[in-house]
């Protein structure tokens, strides 16, 4: 097997190390790195569960190759809070129970915080448009979208 | 299984003399690439092309527009572009989500050739140029020229998309992008109606163009219809419009829709996509 060298920082830490060229963002994260907080829901780019930030916008780390990440700053839901102490969009969903299941919730906060970034103040229907590629199948995305609303009042 | 090899050059002289010598699969966002492939392990060598500054970004002169090959969706979004172009802001926006249009490319799109590809259609409507480069020289191609089927397009082996060109429409044109899917977010078209439309100073289209995708096996520009309104009023061109207007669209039955849906079904986009690119 080739292996090529990747420098990145993930949530703050900078890491190297040698992978297989066709080693997935995704893989890297959870498999060479342990981060299981990131989800593999569909494997195929449409579910958002594996959304991460690279260098600052959302991506579907299911869906680029770990060596595309080279040099980039990631983030993941583990890098979020602060010692023990949530990020307000972690703190929201968990005030709001936006979730039910909490397979996609990863993904959704991730996505979250992206949107508010952009826009820190959505409308309702701003806030469905802007979680258009994460999927839940549990909750009918009501009390995600409070727990937005709550995030961005905060 | 054989070993994948994986370069990511940072100047466009590099990325050309690899196509040269070797058959490299060209990535930029990777979005379709991977997906595409569950299942089966990726054999191919990756020449991944976005490290290199020269092919991203947006210049407009002069009503002109040139589009780098590896700009992203959400890139395109945001910048300030001419109004005829609302229409491709508006595909931009329907490519996927938002992770998807921040790591998809507006040539990765085009040289991914899906004939369900949102930004075909938008594209074709503006008469957009692919311009290529190789180590023996460039060259410009339409856009309708360029795509050529299903997954295939007139790129050679050894030859790199490094921008998309935009020539200026008149001042006042306005451009739309209509979609039809099954649900409002995240779904692969049934059908897509782009439009360009110019006005002359008594209110008559003096320039129209219409691209219909998801209806053939390439998005096809619809020259006869964009000819005979010419000079028309609107509410008269749109009146005027009927099936025979759409010979070159070949729709197919699928689990998305029949053939005779997506034909009833474009026909009502073409209508409202003229009728709204002309409504100032």
């Amino acid at each position: 097997m080739t292996t090529e060298s990747i420098s990145l920082t993930v949530n703050g830490q900078p890491r190297r190390m040698d992978i297989d060229p066709r080693t997935l963002l995704v893989q890297l994260i959870r498999d060479h790195l342990g981060l299981t907080g990131t989800h593999v829901g569909c494997d195929t780019a449409q579910c958002g569960a594996c959304t991460v930030h690279v260098d600052g916008r959302a991506v579907k780390s299911c869906s680029i190759l770990a060596l595309q990440a080279d040099g980039t700053e990631v983030t993941t839901i583990e890098g979020l809070a602060t010692g023990d102490e949530l990020h307000p969009m972690q703190q929201a969903f968990r005030d709001c129970h936006g979730l039910q299941c909490g397979y996609c919730t990863p993904g959704m906060v991730m996505s979250a915080i992206e949107l508010l970034k952009h826009n820190p103040q959505p409308s309702e229907q701003q806030i469905r448009e802007g979680l258009e590629g994460n999927i839940c199948r549990c909750t009918g995305y009501q009390n995600i979208v409070k727990a937005v609303q709550q995030a961005a009042g905060a | 299984m054989s070993a994948t090899r994986y370069l990511r050059p940072t100047h466009l002289e590099e990325a050309l003399a690899a196509l040269g010598t070797h058959p490299w699969t060209v990535l930029a966002g990777g979005t379709d690439f991977y997906p595409g492939r569950v299942g089966k392990p990726v054999d191919v060598d990756v020449l991944d092309v976005t490290r290199i500054a020269d092919l991203r970004g947006i210049q407009v002169a002069g009503g002109a527009v040139r589009i780098g090959a590896t700009t992203t969706w959400s890139e395109l979004i945001t910048a300030r572009l001419p109004n005829v172009c609302a229409g491709l802001k508006a595909a931009a926006r329907e490519v996927g989500g938002v992770q998807i249009q921040n790591a998809g490319t507006v040539a990765g799109n085009l040289c991914n050739a899906s004939p369900a590809a949102d930004g075909v259609p938008a594209l074709l409507a503006l008469g957009a140029e692919v311009e290529l480069h190789s180590g023996s020289g460039a060259r410009r191609v339409n856009l309708g020229e360029f795509v050529l089927g299903s997954r295939r397009t007139a790129r050679r082996p050894d030859e790199l998309v490094v921008a998309v060109h935009l020539t200026p429409w008149p001042e006042g044109a306005k451009g739309v992008f209509l979609k039809l899917g099954h649900r409002r977010y995240l779904v692969i078209s049934v059908v897509m109606v782009a439009a360009c439309v110019a006005l002359d100073a008594a209110g008559r289209i003096a320039r129209c163009a219409v691209a219909v995708g998801a209806c053939s096996a390439v998005a096809q520009r619809l020259s006869g219809l964009e000819a005979r309104v010419v000079g028309m009023r609107p509410d008269e061109a749109i009146a005027g419009i009927t099936n025979a207007d759409l010979t070159c669209l070949t729709p197919i039955d699928d689990v998305r829709g029949s053939a005779a849906y997506r034909r009833d079904a474009a026909l009502t986009l073409v209508r409202q996509a003229i009728e709204q690119a002309a409504t100032p």
